[in-house]
């Protein structure tokens, strides 16, 4: 399955799915005009290659420094198809990269840990830059 | 002192700027809003936010405001310019303002709404006003595992999201406008 990449801009993040070496990457400012459409095509083809999965080991970055609320919904349903991944005989870790002083992200990483516990989820603080 | 040779108009505009300096208003604008416009303002209001004496837990509750209404007025103000169906690329009337009130941020904003989206609006909004901090957390929750809401381009989400980054209830006006099919809805949050 061919990886999936997507530039950043100012307001929405830079996509980086290498499904060839199990490594998803999500970075930077997530407040796109409409997330839901937005992300749509990233979530397809993750959609298909967790389809593919049997026993694999998955890492998926997530570095965003600001995320709007249409796009908190779709990280949910992301991290969602993840955690269903994992019951199908997968493991996925989930590093989930946050400013020191933003507590909101904090917070919203560790609800995501909460309805989805199946995921490895490490929290790690960056410092402002 | 005013000098040169059309001081009443400009001392018009200076005695708005001062008013604005002496209110605390850290960013103001009126006009059409689209997400490129809003990104424009996202990136002065962050250089404006970060000379801000807060601590930058508040400054990015206040930056966080001013997107989700600015998008609000993107995708909802019943003044478009752009299809009235669009939901993407769209361009919208409002107004959008920003400043700080004693020890508090406030972010402010406007745009016209029709007759029938106000009530809807009021009940929403009187329905989480009431609502305490714990509240409005459990309520965002249950909202982020639920399904979207029909006639939302957000994920119902907004709203909440404001008033969990609010320090107090989320305020509401509406004003008649002289046509009919319309009126105003101001929204204010203090952070």
């Amino acid at each position: 399955m061919d990886d999936f990449y997507v530039q950043a801009t100012p307001t929405s993040p830079e996509i980086d799915f290498r499904f060839s070496s199990n490594t998803l990457g999500i970075r930077g400012e997530s407040y796109p005009e409409n997330a839901a459409a937005f992300y749509s095509d990233a979530i397809r083809q993750l959609r298909l290659y967790l389809a593919t999965l049997g026993a694999t080991h998955v890492e998926i970055n997530v570095e965003l420094k600001y995320f709007n609320s249409s796009s908190t919904k779709i990280l949910y349903t992301l991290f969602g198809m993840l955690n269903d991944c994992v019951r199908q005989g997968n493991d996925v870790t989930l590093n989930w990269f946050h400013d020191e002083e933003d507590e909101t992200i904090l917070e919203f990483g560790e609800e995501l840990y909460e309805d989805f516990g199946e995921l490895n989820f490490r929290p790690t603080a960056v410092s402002a830059a | 002192m005013f000098t040169g040779n059309n001081q009443m108009e400009l001392e018009k505009f200076s005695a708005f700027h001062d008013a604005a300096h002496r209110e605390g208003l850290l960013f103001f604008y009126s006009g059409y809003f689209s997400q490129n416009i809003v990104a424009a303002m996202a990136d002065a209001v962050r250089y404006r936010l970060k000379i801000q004496p807060a601590k930058s837990e508040t400054l990015r509750k206040v930056f966080s405001a001013f997107v989700e209404m600015s998008q609000n007025i993107v995708h909802y103000s019943a003044e478009p310019i752009t299809d009235e169906a669009a939901d993407d690329h769209e361009m919208r009337y409002g107004t959008v303002s920003l400043g700080q009130q004693g020890d508090s941020y406030f972010v402010a904003c406007g745009n016209p709404v029709s007759l029938d989206e106000a009530p809807v609006l009021k009940e929403k909004i009187d329905r989480i006003r009431v609502m305490t901090a714990e509240e409005i957390k459990k309520a965002y929750r249950e909202r982020l595992r639920s399904e979207s809401e029909q006639g939302s381009k957000g994920a119902g989400l907004g709203f909440l999201t404001l008033a969990r980054d609010a320090t107090r209830p989320i305020n509401y006006a509406f004003e008649k406008l002289p046509s009919d099919a319309t009126v105003f809805f101001y929204l204010k949050a203090v952070i």
